[in-house]
This record gives structure tokens, C-alpha cells and sequence, in this order.
């Protein structure tokens, strides 16, 4: 009886690690590699561009901010500015920090040019500055510290190269680019944890990040037909179909409610792979 | 024929006053030290936990060195780089201890396989130190590298644990040599249980890491209180009178219950605290606890194991067979294991 205990636990073990590295290596997961977007033709202005424009509604109470606790350094302690958590802010129903970028039609068709003004994240007070941004492919990232302590600066992309660099008080700049696109890319300081930021990485100028009052607006969009595709760090993605007629100016509204999560998380009960 | 319950007669002791070596004194020594080093290697698991559980891993970019120092600046000791640093310094400290031992067993052991073992124990760690700088200079493969890191963390305590186990006095003492029932001698059982605590450890890891969910490891949990209780269960039903066998297996389940306790209100609290900014309490100290049960159950069945191996013959052999062969076994060295 033992014996057959003992050899049925056993051989569970066994499967228990195959299934587990079995679904680890067969799940979804990550974006894969997409082509460089340098072959494709330059895209020449008709100037027939259009404008699309909306707000971001949250459907429900506005959640409760989360304190943070800066306690494991002084500095941050001491230091003015809000200490309560911003991955969901909500204001008068509208939801702020949405990225907002289209995909599919002509703006898949065409290279665009890449801007030589670098996009800068500030760590100020111990957070990141914009919390929510983003940057095309090969535009300059520039990173820089206004605290008086010392961060570390980790993007942990999937298709990009992964960098973690140290910045001390008064160290000059961190200047990287991103060569692929990719959305979103998380950001984090892993000395001072609760320091988040996302980056959307687009081979072209269409996006937009949702103000506090909720609106967007995303110019001088070539005419056509594409999805647009809202996303928020915890309440998920959304995407809708929209035409762009030429010189169309459309609003887009869209509603997150308040029930929405944006999905799979290590707490999930299902392997996963998690892993690049 | 030495008999379980039988008193015991010369032919049945396993290990005589006239096998304790002559430098009796430098084994007493390496006890100590094998013991301060399982000491310091819980207070490195408990470390290595405290910098998962914070997220702290990449907190220091650089390594071997620390921003550039092997001491670091006061100033850059804050938030996560105390946990990652901590851990670091720990880890050297286990690494020195693990020498000395190692030099010390190599050259005060008339044991050669004990001579091998401390040297075993000087590659796991300069094994585990490589992974743990692979970890940082590959962040983009942590969950896969964390894994590693975690089975050669556990394996270590248990060659650590395994090194006090064959040091320590109970081990000279003399000892019946006992003929395991038939069924699943228990030697087989408690290896069995090891090898699942184990691997418990390393897909507990594997969940913290995030390179698996949680199904694994609770699967794991199941599978692994079924194996505890039935080796506590055949201890106690065979060998109950015996406290050199049973000490460690009560020990076990006592630590088994905790530990299910832990686990469950660890993964509640982290359910809880998914929506917070950053790692908090309880969540952390819960974690952290769950570890170091974890490892102190590994440590108890490995305690468990190699008893049950020094005094429990299979049961198709006769304790005294067992004798006379692991004496022809053993006589090249001096000593009788």
C-alpha cells in the first residue's frame, strides 16, 4: 500500500513539473519580433490629414488612492509631491493615462520620419514623469534624475533589448532608443518599488495619452480605415474601428468600467508562461 | 541477526567507540562550523526571500561588484539595495565559511566521501554565486535564471544539513542496525520525500518568479503532505520507540502543518496586496516565513533520510549483513559509515 502511494506521488510530482514547463513553453505570451520598418515606403503628405479626438469615461465609483510607503528612503520620505499610487486615476468619471495609438491601414503601409527631440522621463519626488508616454521607434529616450537620491532605471521589454542603468544624483542623462515597436513596455526603478511607468513604442506619430479631464487627440491622421486601440495599465485594452475620411476630424469616445482588469497576472491559478 | 526492538549486542552496532577517528576533536570542530554555516545559509535564504519578495533583484545593476564597490557607500544603502546588498554580503559570508569547511573536512576527515562532500559544498556555492551574477547580467531571463537559483540554494542547505547530520555526536553514537519491515523500506520512502521537497521548493520558486502560476506548486503542496504523512506515519508505526528516527519525523509534520498554514495565508495576502504600489506587509513576512519553513522541512526529511540510512538495513538483508558489508565498504578510510 505504501509502496503504491509512494510511487503514485511520485510519478504526480513528475507530471506536476512537465505540465508545468510544458505550459510554459506552448502558452501565448509576449509579442513576437516584428519586422524594421525601414524597407517600407516613406509616407508623403497629401495634406488631407484628419484629427481624431474623444474622452475616456470610467463607468463607476473612482476608486480609492492608494497610499504609498516612501519610508525606505529618507529622501522620498521628505520629499513634496503626491504619495499616493497613480496606475488609476480618475477624475469627474474620466480616466487619465490611457494610451490611445492606431494600428492597421495606410499607417502600417508606410515608414514615417523619426523626430530628433529626444522624449524625456523625469524622476522627480520619487516617481516618473509622465507616468504614461509614448515614443517612436529610434526617437531618443532621455532619462534624467531631479532627486537628490540615487534610482535605477529597468524597462523590461519583450521584443527590445532589456537594460537596467543606475542613475545617481547630478548623473548626467541616460539617452537609449528603442529599435522596435512594442506596447507597452513597463518601467521600473527596483530600488524604490512603487516607481512605474509604461512606454508604447510606435513605428509612427499616431498616439496620444488621455489628459486628466480624460480627452485625447491624436493629429494629422492619413485618411483611412483602422483600429483604434485604448489602453490602461490596470483596467486593459479596448479597440474600436474607425475611418478617417480626408480632413475628418471624429470623436471617439470610449467607457472603462469599472470592473475591468487588464488580465493574465502571476496571481493567475493556470500555468503560464510569464517567461521572454 | 540484530533484530528492531531487540536489545542491542556488539554485532549490531553500526559505528563503535573503536570506529570514532583519532582526531575526534577537528570532527567536533567541523560540527560547529557545519553548523554555524546551515545558520548562515537560513539567514541567506532569508535574505534571498527578502529580495524577491520586495522585488529588490535588480536593485543593484552591476555584479560582482556593488555600484562599483565591493563596499558600498552608506548613501546608496537604502530602500531595495539593503535587501539586494544584504544578500550579497551574506552570500560572501556563506562562501567563505563554505571554504574554510570544505579545506578543513579535505584535510581533518579520514572520510573520503565526506572529503567530496565539503568539496560538493564549495561548487554549490560557487555554482549558486555564478547563477546569481547571471541573474543580474541577464535580467531579461530572471524568472528562467531564478528558478536554478532557488534548486541550488535548497540543495545547498541540504549538503549543508547532511554535513552536520554526519558530524554530529548522535551520528557516532552506537547504534542498532535495525531490519526495515517489508513494504516500502523507509529509506526508500524518505528519499522519495526529499526529492518532492525539493522540487516543492523550486516550483514555489518558480510561482514567486512568476515563470509558472500557482497550480504547480499547490499541486506540489498536495502531493508533498501525502509523502510527509505517510513517512511519518510508517516512522511512527515501525520505529516509534526509536527517537533517533522519529525526533526528526515529528519534527517534520509539525512543520508541515505550519507550513500549509503559511502557504495558504501567504497566497491570500497576496492576492490581497495585488493592487497595491508596491510590496507590503503581510505579504512579505508571510513569504519570507514560508520560505524558511520550507527550507527547515527540507532540512528535517534530509535529517530523516541519512538516519534512516545508517541504521535500517533493507529488508531483504540481515542487519548483520549490513554491517559486515558497509565495514568492507568503509575500511579503506579508517572509519565505519
Amino acid at each position: 500500500m505504501l509502496k503504491k502511494i509512494g510511487t503514485i506521488c511520485t510519478m504526480l510530482m513528475l507530471v506536476t513539473i512537465l505540465v508545468a514547463v510544458g505550459c510554459k513553453h506552448s502558452g501565448g505570451g509576449g509579442n513576437s519580433a516584428k519586422p524594421d520598418e525601414g524597407t517600407k515606403p516613406a509616407y508623403a503628405s497629401k495634406s488631407d490629414e484628419g484629427t481624431i479626438t474623444g474622452k475616456i469615461s470610467f463607468d463607476g465609483a473612482a476608486p480609492e488612492l492608494k497610499k504609498i510607503d516612501m519610508s525606505q528612503d529618507a529622501y522620498c520620505a521628505g520629499s513634496s509631491g503626491d504619495k499616493t499610487a497613480d496606475d488609476l486615476l480618475v477624475a469627474d468619471g474620466k480616466l487619465a493615462n490611457v494610451f490611445v495609438y492606431i494600428k492597421g491601414g495606410p499607417v502600417d503601409k508606410f515608414s514615417f520620419p523619426t523626430p530628433s527631440d529626444p522624449v524625456v522621463l523625469d524622476q522627480q519626488g520619487c516617481r516618473y514623469h509622465p507616468r504614461v508616454f509614448g515614443i517612436q521607434v529610434n526617437q531618443p529616450f532621455k532619462v534624467t534624475n531631479s532627486d537628490t537620491t540615487t534610482h535605477n532605471i529597468h524597462p523590461s521589454p519583450k521584443t527590445n533589448p532589456e537594460w537596467n542603468k543606475m542613475q545617481a544624483q547630478g548623473a548626467p542623462a541616460i539617452e537609449e532608443k528603442f529599435h522596435r515597436p512594442e506596447t507597452l513596455i513597463p518601467v521600473k526603478c527596483n530600488q524604490h518599488p512603487w516607481m512605474k511607468a509604461s512606454i508604447g513604442v510606435l513605428a509612427h506619430p499616431y498616439f496620444a495619452v488621455s489628459a486628466k479631464d480624460g480627452t485625447y487627440t491624436i493629429k494629422n491622421v492619413p485618411p483611412g480605415t483602422y483600429t483604434l486601440v485604448f489602453w490602461h495599465e490596470t483596467k486593459g485594452e479596448q479597440s474600436q474601428q474607425i475611418t478617417i475620411a480626408a480632413k475628418e476630424s471624429k470623436t471617439q469616445d470610449v467607457t472603462y468600467k469599472a470592473a475591468a482588469t487588464a488580465g493574465a497576472t502571476s496571481m493567475q491559478i493556470a500555468p503560464t508562461l510569464l517567461l521572454p | 541477526m540484530c533484530i528492531s526492538g531487540k536489545p542491542s549486542t556488539e554485532g549490531c552496532r553500526l559505528i563503535d567507540q573503536k570506529d570514532k577517528p583519532a582526531n575526534a576533536t577537528a570532527n567536533r570542530g567541523v560540527h560547529r562550523l557545519a553548523l554555524i554555516l546551515c545558520c548562515m545559509t537560513v539567514a541567506l535564504l532569508v535574505a534571498g526571500a527578502l529580495v524577491t519578495s520586495n522585488e529588490a533583484g535588480d536593485s543593484v545593476p552591476d555584479w560582482p561588484l556593488s555600484f562599483g564597490r565591493w563596499l558600498i557607500r552608506s548613501n546608496n544603502f537604502i530602500a531595495n539595495v539593503r535587501y539586494e546588498y544584504s544578500h550579497r554580503f551574506i552570500a560572501g559570508v556563506v562562501g567563505f565559511i563554505t571554504l574554510v569547511l570544505a579545506v578543513w573536512t579535505y584535510f581533518g576527515e579520514q572520510r573520503n566521501w565526506m572529503r567530496r562532500l565539503g568539496l560538493i559544498a564549495f561548487g554549490g556555492v560557487v555554482a549558486q554565486a555564478i547563477i546569481g551574477g547571471m541573474r543580474v547580467w541577464f535580467p531579461e531571463y530572471k524568472a528562467l535564471i531564478a528558478v536554478p537559483h532557488a534548486l541550488v540554494a535548497q540543495s545547498f542547505f541540504a549538503v549543508a544539513v547532511s554535513m552536520v547530520v554526519f558530524t554530529s555526536r548522535s551520528w557516532w553514537s552506537p547504534r542498532e542496525i535495525k531490519t526495515d519491515e517489508k513494504g516500502l523500506p523507509l529509506r526508500t520512502l524518505t528519499g522519495m520525500t526529499v526529492l518532492a521537497v525539493l522540487i516543492q521548493l523550486v516550483l514555489g520558486a518558480g510561482f514567486r518568479h512568476q515563470a509558472f502560476g500557482i497550480a504547480p506548486h499547490i499541486a506540489g503542496a498536495v502531493i508533498v503532505a501525502v509523502l510527509i504523512a505517510t513517512t511519518v506515519i510508517t516512522v511512527v508505526r515501525r520505529h516509534r520507540d526509536d527517537g533517533y528516527l522519529a525526533r526528526p519525523a515529528k519534527f517534520a509534520i509539525a512543520l508541515l502543518i505550519i507550513q500549509l498554514g503559511l502557504g495558504i495565508a501567504a497566497y491570500l495576502a497576496r492576492l490581497a496586496s495585488a493592487g497595491d504600489p508596491q510590496p507590503l506587509e503581510p505579504m512579505i513576512s508571510l513569504t519570507v516565513a514560508h520560505l524558511v519553513v520550507g527550507a527547515l522541512t527540507l532540512a528535517m526529511m534530509v535529517t530523516l533520510m541519512l538516519r534512516s540510512h545508517q541504521v535500517l538495513a533493507p529488508a531483504r538483508q540481515t542487519a548483520s549483513d549490513a554491517i559486515e558489508s558497509r565495514k568492507v565498504q568503509s575500511a579503506p578510510s579508517g572509519s565505519t559509515v
